[in-house]
């Protein structure tokens, strides 16, 4: 091996590309991991919840050692109007276990764990550098230029996240289009640990989760998520950008009115925010999804679109974990000989996998989203209803299916009906 | 082949100390550290003359937890780091550091130029580089802004208050550097990777002959409080009012508050 010459170099160092580094470096490859922030995770941000299971696979009993904040036990959705907040709650132990765990994370620290987990592995890690272009020869991806330096590979691993503007530059992906991509906002707000747990009824470890559909986004498609950490709280939204030009307020004004609504301005009160971070999610789901691989690279994680948000939940590091780990195994099973046939193999293993499956299960609700009303009429009908369910003020009580009916009758029967249809077969 | 060193200290970056904001105490949970900025100066000065010259270039530090700093500076161009960890240098003064400073560089040997920062990033007491020179019986030259090696010595240029002095220094020196001497480039790919390969050199306080006890600070940091700016977290358009209606509504609650006049 050569001074300037690595088995693969992968470009970031977020949960897909230190999964990737952790096996490659495993099975003996000489790798180099390169992140441009000054720390892995310094930058990322994310709503807050890892789906645990793409990583038990690989590193099991991760849970013991990795910086996790909160399991979480307790799944709350709350539909918001400017002044009301109608709210489903779930407490199960079941929940939390069975290979259902999830957790509350911070990037910040779970991103160097997993990163540092990498670099015992045998990996290179390198910080502080961002990778400015492809070094293509013939045709074909053969390093990376970070700055003055051009560094070579067999193969280039793209985890460079959504905004790839590597996979960009060799046109394996379009830049991204304002209907495909949800911004996503949010601030890390700290409280003591028992506050939270008194707050949210919580034992010591576990966790909630929160989310909020309707007046946290102005009836804009998207929602709001609140997520318990070990002595803080994420608090955010995320929203389409197809609208963006008719916003009246700016995105840290939209989270200061969220912060300030009802239902969430008791769970934060007395807290101090710590951070605030802004960022893209990929949004267009399985249709969106770019040529995965090419001569010399795959890319992998958000960097390939692996997102699915569903408005009330957003689920991307664990697709990312398991993208890295295909793209591990399809480098692995290579030998050494990284022409496009051979990585094709990544886009099957894919395709056996959860990714590729749960990724096309909810291809058509991107499209089912786009419905206004989920977001407007939706949670004002069912805080109606429910408010009128509960208020006595001793005026006489109509019949029950009059009740029901009233508000529903405002969106307009037929249009509810098609909307519960059109949802379920999303589904 | 002249023989150089430059000093750097491992501080606290400050961008990451909080202020508890009601006992003003400084909270150094989630800090990180970094070669103080002064100091990357001072190694940026060694390593251009080091590609001037082709000189032996090195670079010395001692502190408590100084070991994650190794990498960073060795991507920063001298060929290996001399350095000593200790937990007892916790609360080193900038006369303990000068007395280590010192006891590696004597170790080091034949030193012709050692390079300093003018004072460290976070206590910035100017002290360790004078008391350097005089331990070590060289000559010192401060507030300098422009460095060359001559076959004697070298030309410095200093800035002073009221203009700048130009100096020649016979024999070995210690030099503190201002900010304004280089702008220090962001290491790049291939100096990290390549720092990764060079030999680093451990030494302990007995290996320079130092007790411990002579390692006891004389200058104690006694408390540090900081400021804390009043946030009364009123938000005024809160219930949808306009901007003007806001505005009025502040404009009331600062006179009443005796803020506005
Ligand atoms: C508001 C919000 C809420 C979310 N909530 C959740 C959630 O609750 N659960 C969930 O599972 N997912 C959630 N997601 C999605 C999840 O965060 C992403 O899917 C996941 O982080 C993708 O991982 P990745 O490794 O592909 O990319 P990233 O985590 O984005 O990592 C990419 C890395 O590459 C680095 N990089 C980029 N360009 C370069 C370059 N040129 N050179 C060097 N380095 C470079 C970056 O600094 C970064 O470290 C959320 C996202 C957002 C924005």
């Amino acid at each position: 091996m050569s001074e300037d010459r690595f088995d693969v170099i992968i470009v970031g160092a977020g949960p897909a590309g230190s999964t990737a580094a952790y096996i490659l470096a495993g099975a003996g490859k000489e790798v180099l991991l390169i992140e441009r922030g000054d720390e892995p995770g310094a930058k990322n941000m994310t709503g807050g919840r890892l789906y645990g299971h793409s990583l038990e696979k690989i590193i099991p009993g991760f849970a013991q050692e990795a910086p996790l904040e909160r399991r979480i036990v307790k799944e709350t959705v709350s539909f918001l109007t400017s002044d009301t907040s109608v709210s489903f709650d779930l407490q199960s132990e079941l929940l939390g276990s069975g290979g259902k765990e999830s957790y509350s994370v911070l990037r910040a620290e779970f991103d160097c764990w997993l990163a540092k987990k990498a670099e015992k592995a045998g990996a290179i890690l390198v910080t502080g550098i961002r990778v400015d272009d492809l070094f293509m020869e013939e045709g074909r991806v053969k390093g990376v230029i970070a700055g003055e330096d051009i560094m070579e590979a067999g193969v280039v691993i793209l985890a460079d996240g959504v905004n790839s503007l590597l996979a960009q530059k060799i046109g394996m992906k379009q830049e991204l289009k304002p209907h495909q991509a949800a911004v996503g906002a949010k601030e890390i707000i700290e409280l003591p640990g028992e506050v939270i747990e008194d707050r949210f009824n919580l034992h010591e470890g576990e966790g909630a989760a929160r989310l909020f559909v309707g007046d946290c986004t102005k009836g804009r498609i998207g929602g709001g998520f609140l997520y318990t950490n070990k002595k803080s709280i994420s608090l955010g939204l995320v929203f389409t950008l197809s609208d963006l030009q008719s916003w009246e307020k700016t995105v840290p004004e939209m989270v200061e009115d969220f912060k300030h609504h009802p239902a969430v301005s008791p769970l934060i009160k007395g807290g101090r925010t710590l951070e605030y971070s802004a960022h893209l999610v990929p949004e267009a789901g399985y249709s969106m999804i770019p040529k995965l691989y090419g001569d010399g690279v795959v890319v992998v994680g958000d960097a390939a679109g692996f997102v699915i948000n569903i408005g009330y939940m957003v689920r991307g590091m664990d697709l990312a974990i398991a993208s890295g780990e295909a793209a591990a195994k399809a480098i692995i099973s290579a030998h050494d000989v990284y022409t496009t046939q051979a990585l094709s193999r990544y886009r099957k293993l894919l395709e056996e996998s959860f990714v590729i499956r749960d990724l096309k299960q909810y291809s058509k609700f991107p499209a089912f989203l786009n419905n206004k009303r989920i977001f407007n009429e939706y949670p004002q009908l069912i805080a109606e209803l429910m408010t009128d369910f509960f208020s006595v003020d001793g005026s006489p009580v109509p019949p029950m299916m009059k009740r029901i009916l009233k508000p529903v009758k405002k969106v307009g029967l037929m249009k509810v009906a098609s909307d519960v249809w059109k949802g379920v077969r999303a589904l | 082949m002249k023989k150089i060193v430059a000093c750097y200290k491992w501080v606290a970056d400050e961008a990451d100390i909080r202020i508890d904001e009601k006992s003003r105490a400084l909270n150094f949970d989630r800090v990180k550290y970094k070669i103080s900025e002064y100091d990357r100066n001072a190694i940026e000065v060694g390593n251009s003359l080091k590609d001037k010259y082709s000189c032996e270039f090195v670079a010395v530090t001692c502190g408590a937890q100084v070991e994650s700093s190794l990498k960073d500076v060795l991507s920063r161009g001298p060929t290996n780091v001399y350095y000593i960890n200790d937990e007892i240098l916790a609360d080193a003064d900038g006369g303990v550091t000068a007395k280590v400073l010192a006891g590696i560089i004597k170790k080091i040997g034949a030193v012709d130029l050692v390079i300093c920062g003018e004072g460290s990033g976070d206590e910035y007491g100017q002290q360790v580089g004078p008391r350097l020179a005089a331990l070590l019986g060289y000559a010192s030259c401060t507030f300098v802004t422009k460095l060359d090696l001559t076959d004697e010595g070298l030309m410095a240029e200093r800035k002073l208050e009221d203009g700048i002095e130009v100096v020649q220094v016979q024999g070995p020196a210690v030099v503190t550097v201002l900010p304004d001497i280089n702008t220090p480039p962001i290491p790049t790919l291939k100096q990290i990777l390549g720092a990764k390969k060079k030999p680093t050199t451990k030494l302990s306080l007995k290996d320079i002959g130092l007790s411990r006890d002579a390692c006891a600070p004389k200058l104690k940091n006694i408390g540090v409080l900081g400021t804390v700016m009043e946030r009364k977290g009123i938000c005024m358009n809160i219930d949808g009012l306009s901007i003007q209606e806001a505005a009025e509504k502040l404009a009331k609650r600062l006179s009443a508050d005796g803020i506005l006049g």
